[in-house]
């Protein structure tokens, strides 16, 4: 008899920790989702409610036609798709001699991408914002896209560096002892079966480029190159939010990226705890 | 016969395309970190430590010292404790649907960190804040609580916000880890009538001691170079009560003080290096297998 109730009890400890967990995790996400279909007065109502007493699409309307964050969503998608895809050029080569090469400067190398994880952004903030300021690229969409790479090369690197290593050389090796030359043996062989890897780490580029902040914020200055975390923060003035407008904003900003998550879920898993350490 | 020389030659042959491979990413790391550290340092010391010295003349460079302490101690525990109690309870075999579960516990680390901390900016409001709404209706606070604006209660606002953001990381570490004890030590561990609670203390947490590890460090990197956060919530506001360093850099850089950013740049550089060496140990595995 006791040992029945203790193994209620400690369900009920498991289901009431994971309520608490859900609770705290999801209550803000709640908040700004229903607080985007709340209208202004309502919004402002006191006692504060979770649910909208009636519901509209006016601050969706809002963000989409008189803000500047479609363009700025665009410029984000730009952005995230140069970094994605230089990320990946220079990250594979880069990855691939690491993991199949030895020679002399390997590991001095290899620490010095890795020590780019640990670099703090603030620390290198004005000497990027002056470089990328001397190739005239501040507030272009290549400028930002530039900066961003700064986050993404160290990590990633070290990602496909890891994917490669996982790949037993003899594939290539095969490849090769059957006349194909080297870049035969990548091409068919090695790229194909990182391939899922690849994507994941293209995706992982992507994703820190869209949620960057710091640099985007002091070197797109102008609609021309501003990315949408900046364009969200522009709802907010001195002393006035448009919180319906902000939170209309955040949804958009949010869900493509909750429902790639859903769907890519098991590799982002493995890249998000993959040597991961950018903040 | 045959298939050995045939390997040693295409050996042989590849031996000058790897510095090639290497150029663009090492090139990027150069410019955009490297080089950008070097000019830091050269900066502070040609302008004779004016900035240095500046800096620590500032009125309020004490509190700023102590914010980021409290702040990154405050947001390593809060993380640890949240993330440990997530992945604890979904490894448990008395809940169903621990994938559904899992994927809703990793939403706030996913999304991005501007739209985390504006959605609590609008939730800890003093006057329209859920938050205060709720704990007035449970009878919990009489008033509501000023979180954003009252300067002893600020800088642990926002380490909540960052908690929030972080903990689905450690969940996700821990879980990995829990996965690699085997069911038999549970089970002997069991037989020999240990409860709940010697279980956690003597089977998962020793085994968990790198990942925890790991996560710490990892953790405390963060907090300590986190600027959109505390940014995003109060600017370093309410009077500086939440300015921690990175925070007074961008503040400084918004001024045009090159000097000031400069020096504290350099602090940060050194308080990251010491970081840096407990990093680059742990990865150290990584490295060797590759040499």
């Amino acid at each position: 008899m006791r040992h029945l109730l203790g193994r209620v009890s400690a369900r009920a400890g498991v289901w009431t920790t994971l309520a608490v967990l859900l609770v705290w995790s999801l209550a803000p996400i709640a908040v700004m989702v229903f607080t985007s279909f709340k209208k202004r007065e309502d919004i402002f109502a006191v006692p504060v409610r979770l649910l909208p007493s009636s519901w509209t699409f006016e601050n969706y309307s809002a963000v989409f036609t008189s803000s500047s964050m479609p363009r700025a969503l665009l410029n984000s998608v730009i952005i995230g798709g140069l970094v994605a895809v230089a990320t990946l050029l220079f990250c594979f080569s880069a990855g691939y001699a690491l993991a199949r090469f030895r020679f002399r400067s390997a590991r001095p190398t290899a620490l010095f991408i890795l020590l780019g994880q640990v670099v703090p952004l603030t620390v290198v903030l004005l000497p990027v914002y002056q470089i990328v300021s001397s190739l005239k690229l501040l507030d272009t969409t290549t400028g930002v896209a530039f900066a961003h790479l700064a986050i993404t090369v160290p990590l990633v690197t070290w990602m496909v560096r890891n994917q490669i290593a996982a790949i037993p050389y003899d594939l290539e090796e095969a490849v090769q002892i059957d006349g194909g030359s080297r870049f035969d043996a990548v091409s068919y062989v090695t790229l194909p079966v990182c391939a899922p890897g690849l994507a994941a780490a293209g995706m992982f580029a992507f994703l820190q480029s869209w949620h960057e902040f710091l640099f985007a914020s002091v070197m797109a200055t102008s609609t021309a190159s501003r990315t949408a975390p900046v364009a969200l923060t522009q709802f907010a003035g001195e002393f006035d939010v448009d919180w319906g407008a902000t939170m209309a904003a955040s949804v958009v900003l949010t869900l493509p990226i909750v429902i790639l998550f859903m769907i890519m879920q098991r590799y982002f898993a493995a890249g998000l705890t993959g040597g991961a350490v950018k903040g | 016969m045959t298939n050995t020389t045939t390997t040693a030659a295409v050996r042989r042959r590849q031996r000058n395309h790897p510095v090639l491979l290497l150029l663009p990413a090492a090139i990027v790391t150069a410019v955009l970190m490297a080089i950008p550290i070097v000019t830091t340092i050269v900066r502070v010391i040609a302008d004779g430590g004016t900035g240095i010295t500046r800096l620590f003349r500032l009125p309020d460079v004490g509190q700023v010292f102590l914010n980021t302490l409290y702040w990154t101690i405050g947001s390593v525990v809060g993380a640890i404790v949240i993330g440990y109690a997530g992945a604890l309870v979904l490894q448990s075999k008395k809940l169903r649907l621990a994938g559904v579960w899992r994927s809703l516990l990793m939403i706030p680390w996913i999304i991005p960190g501007v739209v985390g901390a504006t959605v609590w900016r609008w939730t800890l409001s003093t006057d329209y804040g859920i938050l205060n709404q709720t704990l007035l209706d449970l009878g919990l606070i009489a008033e509501p609580v000023r979180w954003l604006s009252d300067p002893g209660i600020v800088l642990w606002a926002v380490a909540l916000i960052q908690i929030w953001v972080t903990a689905p990381f450690v969940m996700l570490m821990v879980s990995a880890a829990l996965t690699t004890i085997p069911a038999e030590r549970y089970e002997a561990a069991r037989l020999d009538g240990a409860g709940n609670l010697a279980v956690l203390r003597h089977i998962i947490l020793p085994a968990i001691r790198p990942t925890t590890g790991i996560c710490v460090l990892t953790l405390a990197i963060w907090a300590l170079n986190s600027f959109t956060i505390i940014w995003v919530a109060t600017s370093g506001g309410p009077a500086g009560a939440s300015t921690i360093l990175p925070i007074l850099l961008y503040q400084a850089f918004q001024n045009g003080d090159q000097a000031l950013v400069s020096a504290v740049a350099l602090v940060q550089v050194f308080i990251g290096a010491v970081f840096a060496v407990f990093f680059v140990r742990t990865m150290r595995t990584d490295l060797e297998e590759q040499t």
